[in-house]
């Protein structure tokens, strides 16, 4: 134990000593701090056990997977029982104190492709999220156009960040793969190379390959990491630019060889890369090497050659962006602008003094199994421990060696003092943790506290690693010291995994559910739609059945009829009025596809096609849907008992 | 990696072939062996050497040499599309270009440095070796199932009925597809503008099996609405109508 200084003036009287034992809890002090522990060498019988322990519980999984498609009971439990058989040994390993770096960095990367086996379970031949669907359909039209820029009116701002789809389209055109096969590898290595960027930056870092593995396990533990960031969608790639940055950064910083100058030529491409690809993602590095150049000037010790790099990074990751937005015209606020309001809004009434919350809101909150909640709930409350008792710790870290121990090493950083700026950054990221989930307990504000975790989670890892080694652990932990916190960590791990969807495990089709809505009957429409068709045609229908005739179709869908006129308005209303029906006539609309099932139960996520429609929560009525029939002029041309399309073509020449 | 440029050479002798194979092979197996680690790997590579970059460990400089193919990738695809040539042979002639200039400037400002040395690989004995192909077995096991299940999956048994006019306008296409469990047999009429204009008795349809026929319909000056039932003749009820408009000559 290290001294604890000042600390006689706490406990004056017995009234204190619950102060004393809050502070020792969250203080500075560590229980040793030689946090090396002695390595062993790379041990293979662990990596090849590991590995075919891994592969059972792939398998486990994909009978899961299967189960739910057949709807019988075991599903969940063949499931759950593989993400535990993959997840428990891995994680208890790779937290285990004295094994080689090398090999916690394999057994890392392996961890990352088989939770990623996660999401090629559920969908092992087509995509499946609604965020794919828009980026499959764009790289499809750059195929068959052999060009950039083009339209995508169910993402517009989609045209101005084609990183991922340029990079999967020339492995499609090089290779001759299919899209879908090309768009797999293409994540499958992202994964890889994000699990290891972010390895390297911790450890450069914290200077410990334990605490950096740690810190890796407890990002695993981030809602968005395990399918959110692991989607055929931009920030998918955004975020490993981002983690290679990061890594390229910390490894360039504060070098007195030489060998940062030609890292920083890397940083800015890139930058570049980044900026073309995605827009948060090149926020959150603006962001940070915004910040990081900040505390560089705030820091007494830095050099004016660490100041100019990182105010010169600074001032690429934040030029580069807004030129290229600049160069569009700027289409990032009207398209973050009503995701940030509708946020705001969401969670200032929930909690503000007059909250007035639509009563429909809490009817369309989706429901999840009860144990998933448990484990996300033990998940969120192991983390904010672990950030409680190492928020300090870590910032203590941060001070120069030289510094006194206990709370005279914040002081120290209060003094301008501090050996890493990254590192002070990335403790104080941890606070966008507890906004993350603040914002994730409101359906409106759910979009921001998923994205804020991705950035927040950066500065989570390390803080809750520092919390385990030099707290919970020490150096030579035994017995429920070394246990315990490695039990938490898979805890943390299964907690990322049951945050990240509603239902991980493909069941029968429900309405209104996005990939839980997608199945073979409204797949083989939108292809008899190609085939009997043409591609082109324009189209409008529901949010999924939309998805499906852009991807599987390859029509022209529209997201609403005509300016103002919102497809869910002109569906869900029992009759036509005069205005839609004018609106329908003036459109220059080919096609509705109308699905029955709608009106059969209460959509998954609260509305079939936008989340303003006016039945918000509530199946349409059978009326409604089929009131296309009695309207002079459109033809049905199609149906199959549940889905039904229609000719408007003939209406527009009336 | 060694000092005399080996990798450099292999990389541009890879770009090459992969070049090679682009125009003469249609099939996929050679392209992809070819042409994955060029996109992921390859050119990145070159690009670190000709800025320079001496990473500290392998697997740094790894995961720089796919961050820097990633951005060549890009950077390609908007140089292609700015010269319309964003095709295989496009793709081809880019990495070409790309792995051969980097490679002429590392070689041109850097000469035979020396690279960083192979990581030393780890001793693997036959068990070690049985349990990793075990595990790819495994693996490869678990995704062939998922596949199988999901290509097995029918949650919906059902008939697709369709009528749609041809571009000319002059006749009507009439389909039937079956996903049905079993064998029906249906019956199908169509009017036009009201009058019965053709009957189709006792068509009888396996799952799986598709259905057309093609009418063809004189066409008048104004529009005329056409209209198709589908009886199932098992228990005789209406099963499926579609209705189509022919415009007007």
């Amino acid at each position: 134990m290290t001294a604890r200084s000042g600390e006689g003036t706490w406990a004056a009287g017995p009234d204190r000593s619950w102060i004393r034992s809050v502070l020792s809890l969250i203080g500075p002090d560590f229980h040793d701090n030689r946090i090396q522990a002695p390595s062993q060498p790379v041990h293979p019988g662990w990596c090849a056990t590991l590995a075919l322990i891994i592969a059972a519980g792939l398998l486990l999984m994909a009978a899961g997977q299967g189960a739910g498609l057949r709807s019988d009971p075991s599903a969940a439990r063949l499931f759950w029982s593989g993400v535990v058989v993959v997840v428990v040994p891995m994680v208890l390993r790779i937290a285990w104190p004295p094994i080689a770096r090398s090999e916690r960095l394999f057994l890392l990367v392996l961890l990352a492709v088989a939770l990623f086996f996660i999401k090629i379970s559920y969908a092992p031949t087509g995509f499946a999220g609604h965020d794919e669907f828009l980026h499959w359909i764009a790289a499809d039209d750059m195929l068959t156009a052999g060009r950039l820029f083009l339209s995508n009116p169910l993402l517009p701002i989609g045209a101005t960040y084609q990183g991922l789809e340029i990079l999967t389209t020339g492995i499609v055109n090089l290779t001759g793969l299919s899209l879908f096969a090309a768009a797999m590898l293409l994540l499958i290595v992202l994964k890889g190379t994000f699990i290891t960027s972010m390895f390297l930056f911790f450890e450069k870092l914290l200077g410990s390959a334990r605490m950096a593995a740690i810190a890796c396990l407890v990002y695993m533990g981030c809602t968005s990491y395990v399918l959110f960031d692991s989607m055929f969608s931009y920030e998918s790639l955004g975020i490993v630019f981002c983690a290679l940055i990061f890594a390229t950064e910390a490894a360039s910083g504060n070098r007195t060889d030489g060998a940062g100058n030609e890292r920083l030529v890397l940083i800015v491409l890139l930058l570049a890369g980044l900026a073309v690809t995605h827009h948060l993602s090149a926020a959150y590095a603006a962001i940070y090497l915004c910040a990081v150049a900040i505390l560089e000037v705030g820091r007494r010790d830095a050099s004016l050659r660490d100041i100019c790099s990182a105010a010169a990074l600074a001032a690429v990751a934040v030029a580069l962006p807004v030129l290229w937005l600049e160069a569009w015209g700027d289409p990032l606020i009207g398209y973050l602008g009503p995701v940030v309001q509708a946020g705001f809004q969401a969670l200032l009434q929930k909690f503000g003094p007059h909250a007035a919350v639509d009563p429909r809101l809490d009817s369309i909150v989706p429901a999840q199994a009860l144990a998933m909640r448990l484990t996300t709930l033990c998940g969120i409350l192991l983390l904010s421990l672990g950030c409680a008792t190492g928020f300090f710790r870590t910032l203590a870290t941060a001070a120069p060696a030289d510094a006194p121990p206990g709370w005279c090493r914040i002081g120290a950083l209060l003094q301008r003092r501090w050996r890493d700026s990254r590192l002070v950054l990335v403790t104080f990221l941890a606070f966008g943790f507890p906004l993350s989930v603040i914002f994730r307990l409101s359906v409106g504000g759910w979009e921001i506290g998923n994205r804020m975790g991705t950035l927040a989670f950066v500065g989570v890892g390390p803080v809750v690693s520092v919390a385990v080694v030099r707290f919970w652990q020490g150096r030579a932990p035994q017995g429920w010291n070394r246990l315990g916190p490695a039990l938490a960590l898979v805890v943390i791990v299964l907690g990322g995994v049951t945050a990240a969807t509603l239902d991980p495990i493909r069941g029968p089709y429900r309405a209104g559910g996005d990939s839980e809505s997608i199945e073979p009957m409204a797949i083989e429409t939108a292809l008899w739609a190609k085939e009997w068709l043409g591609p082109g045609n324009r189209f409008v229908a529901d949010r999924v059945n939309r998805l499906l005739l852009g991807g599987y179709g390859r029509q022209d869908v529209k997201v609403d009829i005509a300016e103002g006129v919102t497809t869910g308005r002109v569906y869900e209303a029992e009759t036509l009025s005069q205005g839609d029906l004018y609106a329908l006539i003036k459109s220059d609309l080919d096609f509705m596809l109308v699905d029955m099932r709608l009106s059969t139960a209460p959509p998954v996520l609260g509305f079939y096609f936008e989340n303003w429609e006016p039945n918000l929560g509530e199946p349409i009525s059978p009326v409604a849907l089929l009131k296309f029939d009695k309207v002079a002029g459109i033809g049905r041309i199609y149906d199959n008992g549940a889905i039904k399309i229609y000719d408007v073509r003939e209406l527009h020449e009336r | 990696m060694s000092g005399d440029n080996r990798d450099l050479r292999s990389a541009c002798l890879w770009a090459i072939a992969l070049a090679i194979a682009v125009i003469l092979f249609e099939g996929t197996t050679v392209r992809a062996v070819l042409g994955l680690p060029m996109v992921l790997l390859i050119s990145g590579h070159t690009l670190l050497r000709a800025i320079g970059i001496r990473a500290d460990s392998p697997v740094e400089h790894l995961i720089y040499a796919i961050g820097a193919s990633l951005v060549a990738g890009i950077a390609g695809g908007f140089v292609l599309n700015a010269i319309g040539l964003m095709t295989p042979l496009g793709w081809a002639i880019w990495y070409l270009l790309v792995v051969t200039s980097a490679s002429a400037l590392a070689i041109r400002r850097f000469g035979a440095a020396a690279s960083l040395p192979w990581p030393r690989l780890v001793p693997i004995r036959a068990p070690h070796a049985i349990a990793f192909a075990l595990a790819a077995l495994l693996t490869t096991a678990a995704y062939a199932l998922a596949v199988h299940d999901e290509a097995k999956q029918q949650q919906f048994k059902y008939t697709e009925f369709w009528m749609v006019p041809s571009p000319d306008n002059g006749s009507l296409s009439l389909g039937i597809r079956s996903e049905e469990e079993k064998r029906l047999r249906f019956d199908v009429e169509v009017a036009v503008d009201g009058l019965p204009f053709a009957v189709f008795r006792s068509v009888e349809i396996t799952p799986g099996q598709l259905w057309t026929q093609k009418i063809p319909v004189p066409q008048r000056s104004v529009p005329q609405k056409a209209e198709a039932r589908l009886y199932r003749l098992d228990d005789k009820r209406l099963y499926r109508r579609v209705s189509a408009y022919l415009p007007g000559s």
